[in-house]
């Protein structure tokens, strides 16, 4: 046993040690850009995959022409499933791009014309804008239905193992009560 | 009142009263630490942010996993030797040896379920990868691949408490139990997430199955306990848990942020994740319980008023996660139509958790041989 354990701190300790060489955070790559006229505020809102995908994340930066210094501002999404216009969320620092604006490996879930509806604060003072006609395209990989069926194989297992437990006990719980 | 069982072919053996504490306590280790893992890396996509799949928070869940799962292993092929050698078979030990493939492996009850549970991780965690290729590292929390990856986390969680309810005899062997149901509270949780895939208008649906699954458990420890207590001691064991990861959660994410060098999110809202979607009021709602469980004492079957027990709880958990969310969160108003439609949504499925829950601490209390019976070959 004193063996298993110490080969296992060993293996946790490799673990750790070579771990730093496999922590870079991949840079935030811009494929492709559209402008944005948000009230006196030009913006480039970049992507890093293209074309979009239903559920298939990616990075966005919203990049006012002058930098985001001075300012702040939110976005909401207009989904166009639902048709409605989701909360205005801040716009927030890209978490691997610090110098703009950004979301970090977001998937948009449906597919469909979605709309990015952006309001800014700032120096020209305030302004509202909207990136229309949005085209994300039908979500690539095999049926939702199929993999939530796959997701549920452990559930399926633990329903049997009770059900064989429940026949297997019954006997014996009414003989104790 | 003796529940435990009997008939299988008896020798005594004179074992200490540590004999299967190390593994019992190597697939709790390895469960609390997937429960650490857990907090920590949900904690860390809200308020850090980039992932990759080398982050210390995934070494932890899945190290968690593969202790416990090497630990049923060695205990599977430690059984099966002494099985072959002639050697008898201490039960207390996980359970009652099951036979696996035909008879070539000999496997405690829990260790074979915590073992399943730590190889279906495996398998799932495989798909997790073909998943985060195709759909990228958007981390949601419930993607099919990871409710598949906390279902077997789950499952290893019921084997640990099996494996302790097998060593009841012992005074480790009931607080374990105890404790691994409060872990395994805490782990469902996350995991009924995954109905948030099922649409209700004014119903929490997530907050429904909390209600399920903290009744139904506080339900087994009350019945596994066979005394006034059981079900308290469960919600203690939650309020523990909760206490210790709400103060970890957001410390461990900004540690390691400034560790590794990146910064804090802007706009985060300072909320502990998931330890703030545990049932705040599960502690008080217990001792209800235990006062509901006194009316067995004038005659009622214990097992119905259970029922009656879990309805109350569910009712009184599944109203409560809507106010609880509210007030966390900081919300400018209550809710109060999606406060009630949880928490009669919550008695209905509380009636079930209480009747099955009961039947559970039941089913536990079986796992252990019968007094003089400590052994069988």
């Amino acid at each position: 046993m004193r063996r298993t354990l110490l080969a296992l701190a060993a293996a946790i300790g490799l673990l750790f040690a070579t771990t730093p060489a496999a922590n870079a955070y991949e840079p935030v790559n811009i494929v492709h850009t559209e402008r944005v006229q948000v009230g006196p505020y030009g913006m480039t809102v970049g992507f890093s995959t293209w074309p979009l995908r239903a559920m298939q994340s990616l990075d966005f930066t919203f990049i006012p022409d002058d930098g985001i210094a001075g300012k702040s501002g939110t976005l909401a999404f207009l989904n166009p499933e639902t048709g409605r216009l989701g909360r205005p969320q801040p716009l927030a620092k890209h978490p691997r791009k610090l110098e703009v604006w950004g979301l970090d490996i977001r998937a948009l879930q449906t597919q469909g014309s979605w709309t990015f509806r952006f309001e800014i604060d700032g120096p020209a003072g305030k302004g509202a804008g909207e990136l229309r006609d949005l085209a994300v395209l039908e979500q690539p990989g095999p049926p939702m239905a199929v993999s939530w069926s796959i997701s549920l194989i452990p559930l399926i297992v633990l329903a049997v193992l009770i059900a064989v437990a429940w026949r297997r006990t019954r006997l014996r719980l009414l003989v104790a009560r | 009142m003796d529940l435990t069982a009997g008939g299988a072919r008896a020798v005594s053996v004179s074992r200490s009263e540590r004999t299967g504490l190390v593994p019992a306590g190597t697939v709790l280790a390895g469960s609390v630490i997937s429960l650490v893992g857990l907090t920590w890396d949900i904690q860390w996509h809200g308020d850090v942010g980039p992932d990759t799949f080398f982050t210390m928070p995934h070494l932890f869940l899945y190290s968690g996993s593969a202790i416990s799962g090497l630990a049923s292993l060695v205990v599977v092929l430690m059984t099966t030797a002494a099985r072959r050698a002639g050697r008898p078979v201490d039960a207390r030990v996980g359970g009652r040896a099951i036979n696996v493939f035909g008879r070539i492996f000999a496997a405690p009850a829990g260790y074979l379920v915590t073992g399943t549970g730590a190889a279906m991780f495996l398998l799932y965690g495989l798909w997790d990868q073909w998943w985060h290729g195709l759909y990228g590292f958007d981390a949601v929390i419930d993607s099919p691949p990871h409710i598949g990856l906390l279902l077997s986390i789950t499952l290893s969680i019921i084997g640990t408490v099996m494996v302790f309810a097998a060593a009841r005899e012992h005074r480790w062997g009931t607080v374990g139990v105890v404790g691994s149901l409060g872990v395994l509270i805490a782990f469902s949780t996350v995991t009924v997430l995954g109905l948030q895939q099922i649409d209700v208008d004014g119903l929490d649906v997530v907050s429904v199955g909390i209600a399920l699954l903290s009744v139904l458990l506080v339900s087994a420890g009350a019945g596994f306990w066979g005394r006034p207590g059981g079900a308290v001691r469960v919600a203690a064991a939650l309020a523990v848990i909760q206490a210790i990861t709400w103060w970890f959660s957001p410390w461990a994410a900004e540690a390691y942020a400034s560790a590794v060098g990146l910064p804090m999110r802007d706009y985060i809202d300072g909320v502990p994740a998931m330890p703030s979607m545990m049932p705040m009021a599960l502690l008080p709602i217990a001792a209800v319980l235990e006062a509901v469980y006194l009316l067995s004492r004038r005659g009622w079957p214990a097992g119905r008023v259970s029922v009656l027990a879990g309805v109350i709880g569910g009712l009184l958990v599944g109203a409560s996660m809507p106010i609880q969310n509210a007030i966390v969160y900081g919300s400018d108003r209550m809710p109060w139509a999606v406060v009630f439609a949880t928490g009669a949504a919550g008695a209905v499925v509380g009636l079930l958790g209480g009747f099955a829950g009961w039947r559970f601490g039941g089913m536990l209390r079986l796992l252990a041989p019968a007094k003089g019976e400590n052994a069988h070959a």
